[in-house]
């Protein structure tokens, strides 16, 4: 075998970056631009750069014990069939043809398939397409004003250029926070209830903001009403390849939040959980409160193109072909729909099986493919609704000695990889407040436990400390800590 | 028999290969000559997916260079990190060919093995650019472009219905089209700096459109031309008086424009407001990597310097990878444009390094990548 190139999509957020992956006949993986690709030019962030660190491939586990694919199939089509108390989940990390043949499998066991962003369900459903839909990113370099609800350095980074090129045109960029944005003109601390007043939005600006499976709800009705209030348009980021894709197949009556499917398995009300390219110990805050709860479970599936860390509480692992090697197509916040070049078709075969087996449809890639083309067209819809009633959010009371930890999601973070981010960040009064010298550490304690961080400095608002990567110490998107040097 | 300095014009028997060729088809016969009769390996060519995109690749099989003919303005890759720890030809753009020889100098390429067939490069542009010129400028659907070529300061697009419509390269480049920034300022419209030069200039008469110009500049440029000529795949005749008049007239108009450009892309900034230039241009830099990683003449791996002394805790207003880098590529950069084409965040990095570098080398009396005569600079010299 010689060298294979695929052409495909980075994985690391719903922009849908365009690239090579070169695979050496030993299957060492290189990253190469394919600057044709018109979502990024070519272009990659830090996360694509360091792809082949993602692609870790899984193998097929029964019961611990190493297995081919078919045994893999076979025991999860026993355990599955006449389960009670099933939840399925797929929040986007794969293709839109895996998703739509993991609705299949959903319809023969009777339930839905989760995307696991609970906001969904709290807000009136004539807002999704509004949530889910997005629009060009090529509007917002012509848009006059943007209003900033993320930080695009560090969450969404080629977004960058589009803002950059959106300020070369005359936009004007104002940021609301918790750090200060270099490309931003204004960076604003404010209140919902001032964003109307202090934002001076128009039908000429925009609203960058983002959905995922932390985000607060209420957030998203505040935004969705600064959209209608001022006529700006807006578009919500969303972290995973297909985020967009399995909401537009994936989404079923019952749609369950992260958060909710933990709560469930602690409850008793779920014993049996099916996954499809969702890591729960990498996709929820902290991971050992993750891995306690899916203990609890009598039976857990996990379907996964990734060696990533809950294989190892799987009752069965299914083992898929690496995402770039996939047939299919992924679906990114603009509504585009991307190609992969790959041919395999492993996991869309092994998942017909497990649908025929479970007494649902058999299926092949093709079917599936067309299918999927043919809802794209049918779904997407004009987003209309009316102004939706907000509570006031809640902030947690900084402790004394410390402050609220505040977690910045971004591609590494989402996937737990590794990156050169274990650090903190704090204001200069915090670090004089702390007594830190140049060189100490951060020690943080909460009630998940402590650990010591480096520190770098930067203007943002009193009491806060931004984390970009996973710490023991979180337990939600904002937890009170108490800080000390050492 | 061919000589070193040789001018000749000439084209592949293969007539097939010589139609699809962008001029003679010669490039392509003399690469799959140099694969089929075991002079090299592995072969670098472009595949092509459509007119904006294709990807280069390392191939042994002939079937695989024959169809590769063609040149693609709207691809603008560097070559020279693909025949890295492999005896290969390629085809090589002046600047392909300069990134071989610095990654000689350093070891990275073995000269000696590598057969650098180069052609003439009046620029390339970036495919996304390039679409969206078709559109706004040519009033041409992209899909539609069957081919493009450059002619007397034109860009002329043929289209799938047989039409063809030229605007000149100034009146695109004002526009904001054109050719990418590195290749408006780039004086080496010749490859002198590998074994072979080809191109269409100084094609002219009845040869014009289906036949390829070709200098030999070295030893191995012979050895290649006579292995192709053994193999039956090429043939040649001398370049007439005349034509070789022109190549060179067509040559010179380019470099000049080049030199001219030069002045307007790099207007003077006075000594005490550099800093301050560099890391405002830099303070959007999200340290993905890239630069460094697409870098043809960066010869160093995952330990490097510039990212050893780097580190995303650390809040300098401009980062100690990229002071690093302005220093350490002073000597080799080639400005070939390539980290500004992959920057998420639209830095100019290629005019940010050249204009550090360029003065550098020209004080020191150093281009990089035209032969192994002065060593980089940088480098202390092991005898
Ligand atoms: C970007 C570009 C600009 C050029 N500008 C001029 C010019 O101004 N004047 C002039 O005389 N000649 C120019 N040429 C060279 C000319 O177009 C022909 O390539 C040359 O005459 C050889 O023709 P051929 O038929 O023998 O080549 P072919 O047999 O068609 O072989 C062409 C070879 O070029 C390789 N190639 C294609 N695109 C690229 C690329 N982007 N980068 C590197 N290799 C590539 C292919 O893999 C193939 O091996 C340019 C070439 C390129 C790629
Ligand atoms: S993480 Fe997002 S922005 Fe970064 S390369 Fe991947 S898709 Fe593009
Ligand atoms: S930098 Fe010079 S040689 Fe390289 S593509 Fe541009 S014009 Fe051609
Ligand atoms: S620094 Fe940039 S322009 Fe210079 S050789 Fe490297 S990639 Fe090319
Ligand atoms: S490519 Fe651009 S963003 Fe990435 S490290 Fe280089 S200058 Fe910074």
């Amino acid at each position: 075998m010689k060298e294979m190139i695929y052409q495909t999509v980075c994985p690391g957020c719903n922009i849908g970056c365009g690239l090579y992956i070169r695979e050496s006949e030993e299957g060492a993986l290189v990253v190469d631009f394919m600057k044709s690709s018109s979502a990024n030019l070519g272009k990659l962030c830090r996360f694509g750069m360091k792809l082949p660190h993602y692609y870790s491939k899984a193998t097929n586990v029964v019961d611990g014990k190493e297995a081919d694919i078919k045994t893999a199939v076979k025991a999860a089509s026993d355990k599955l069939k006449g389960a009670k108390n099933v939840a399925m989940l797929a929040v986007g990390a794969t293709t839109n043809e895996e998703h739509l043949a993991f609705t299949k499998i959903a319809d023969a066991l009777g339930t839905v398939v989760n995307t696991g962003i609970g906001a969904y369900e709290e807000i009136p459903s004539e807002c999704h397409p509004s949530i889910s839909q997005g629009i060009p990113l090529d509007d917002i370099e012509k848009a006059g004003r943007i209003a900033l609800f993320i930080d695009p350095y560090v969450q969404y980074p080629l977004l960058v250029r589009r803002l950059l090129a959106a300020k070369k045109n005359g936009a004007t960029i104002v940021s609301v926070g918790c750090r200060d944005l270099n490309l931003a003109d204004e960076n604003l601390s404010i209140n919902p209830a001032d964003y109307k007043t202090e934002l001076g939005l128009d039908s000429n600006s925009i609203i960058i903001a983002d959905v995922h499976p932390h985000t607060d709800p209420e957030q998203v009705k505040n935004l969705l009403n600064l959209s209608l209030m001022t006529g700006a348009k807006i578009i919500f980021m969303k972290p995973f390849v297909d985020s967009t894709g399995v909401h537009l197949f994936g989404k079923g009556v019952g749609q369950k939040g992260l958060q909710e499917i933990m709560d469930g398995i602690n409850d008793g009300s779920i014993k049996t959980l099916v996954t499809l390219n969702s890591d729960l110990l990498e996709l929820m805050p902290n991971t050992d409160e993750a891995a306690k709860t899916l203990e609890k479970l009598d039976n857990l599936v996990v379907i996964t193109s990734r060696d990533s860390p809950v294989n190892k509480l799987a009752n069965i692992v299914i083992a898929t072909e690496s995402l770039y090697a996939k047939a299919g197509s992924f679906m990114n916040v603009e509504g585009q729909v991307l190609n992969n070049s790959g041919e395999s078709t492993v996991g869309i075969d092994a998942m017909s099986i497990l649908s025929k087996n479970l007494g649902g449809e058999a299926f092949d890639f093709h079917a599936i493919h067309d299918k999927m083309m043919k809802s794209v067209v049918q779904k997407f819809t004009a987003p209309k609704y009316s102004k939706l009633e907000c509570k006031v959010m809640e902030t947690a009371a900084p402790a004394e000695n410390g402050g609220n930890l505040i977690s910045v999601y971004n591609p590494f973070m989402w996937c737990d990889q590794p990156d050169d981010n274990d650090f903190v960040i704090v204001n200069m009064k915090m670090v004089d407040k702390l007594g830190l010298q140049k060189g100490s550490m951060i020690a943080l304690t909460s009630d998940a436990g402590s650990v010591n961080v480096r520190y770098t400095v930067r203007d943002i608002p009193d009491g806060l400390i931004l984390t970009m990567k996973k710490l023991p110490v979180v337990t939600g998107n904002s937890t009170v800590v108490k800080a000390e040097a050492v | 028999m061919v000589k070193v300095g040789d001018m000749l014009v000439g084209y592949a028997t293969d007539e097939n290969v010589r139609s699809r060729g962008a001029s003679g088809g010669l490039v392509t016969a003399v690469l799959a000559a140099a694969l089929e009769k075991g002079l090299v390996e592995n072969v670098v060519v472009m595949k092509h997916i459509n007119e904006f995109e294709a990807v280069p690749i390392v191939t042994d099989n002939v079937e695989e260079v024959l169809a590769s003919t063609g040149s693609l303005h709207s691809v603008p890759v560097n070559l020279a990190k693909y025949a890295m720890g492999r005896k290969v030809a390629m085809p090589a753009k002046p600047c392909d060919a300069q990134a071989v020889i610095e990654q000689g100098k350093r070891g990275m390429i073995d000269l000696d093995n590598t057969y650098v067939v180069g052609l003439n490069c009046g620029g390339s542009m970036h495919p996304v650019t390039t679409k969206k010129m078709l559109v706004e400028m040519y009033d041409i659907d992209p899909e539609d472009v069957v081919g493009e070529e450059i002619e007397k300061g034109k860009l002329i697009f043929k289209t799938k219905n047989g039409e063809e419509k030229a605007i000149a390269i100034d009146e695109l480049e004002e526009a904001g089209f054109g050719r990418r920034e590195s290749c408006r300022f780039c004086t080496l419209k010749i490859p002198v700096n590998a074994d072979l030069a080809c191109g269409n200039w100084g094609v002219i008469g009845d040869m014009a459109g289906n036949a390829t110009f070709c200098q030999v500049m070295n030893e191995k440029g012979v050895k290649l031309l006579e292995n192709a000529i053994e193999a039956g795949r090429i043939e040649v005749q001398p370049a007439s008086e005349k034509a070789i008049a022109i190549r060179a007239k067509v040559n010179s108009v380019m470099e000049d424009l080049g030199s001219t450009l030069e002045k307007e892309i790099f207007p003077d900034i006075p000594d005490e407001e550099r800093m301050q230039y560099y890391m405002e241009q830099m303070e959007d830099c999200i340290d993905c990597g890239a630069c460094k990683e697409v870098c043809p003449v960066c010869a160093c791996g995952e330990d490097s310097k510039c990212t050893m002394f780097h580190s995303l805790v650390d809040n300098y207003k401009m980062s100690m990878y990229h002071m690093v880098r302005l220093l350490h590529l002073s000597d080799s950069c080639i400005a070939c444009g390539q980290c500004s084409d992959v920057c998420p965040s639209d830095i100019p990095i290629t005019l940010l390094q050249s204009r550090f570098s360029i003065p550098s080398q020209r004080r020191r009396n150093y281009q990089p990548g035209i032969n192994l005569d002065t060593p980089p600079f940088f480098e202390v010299i092991l005898k």
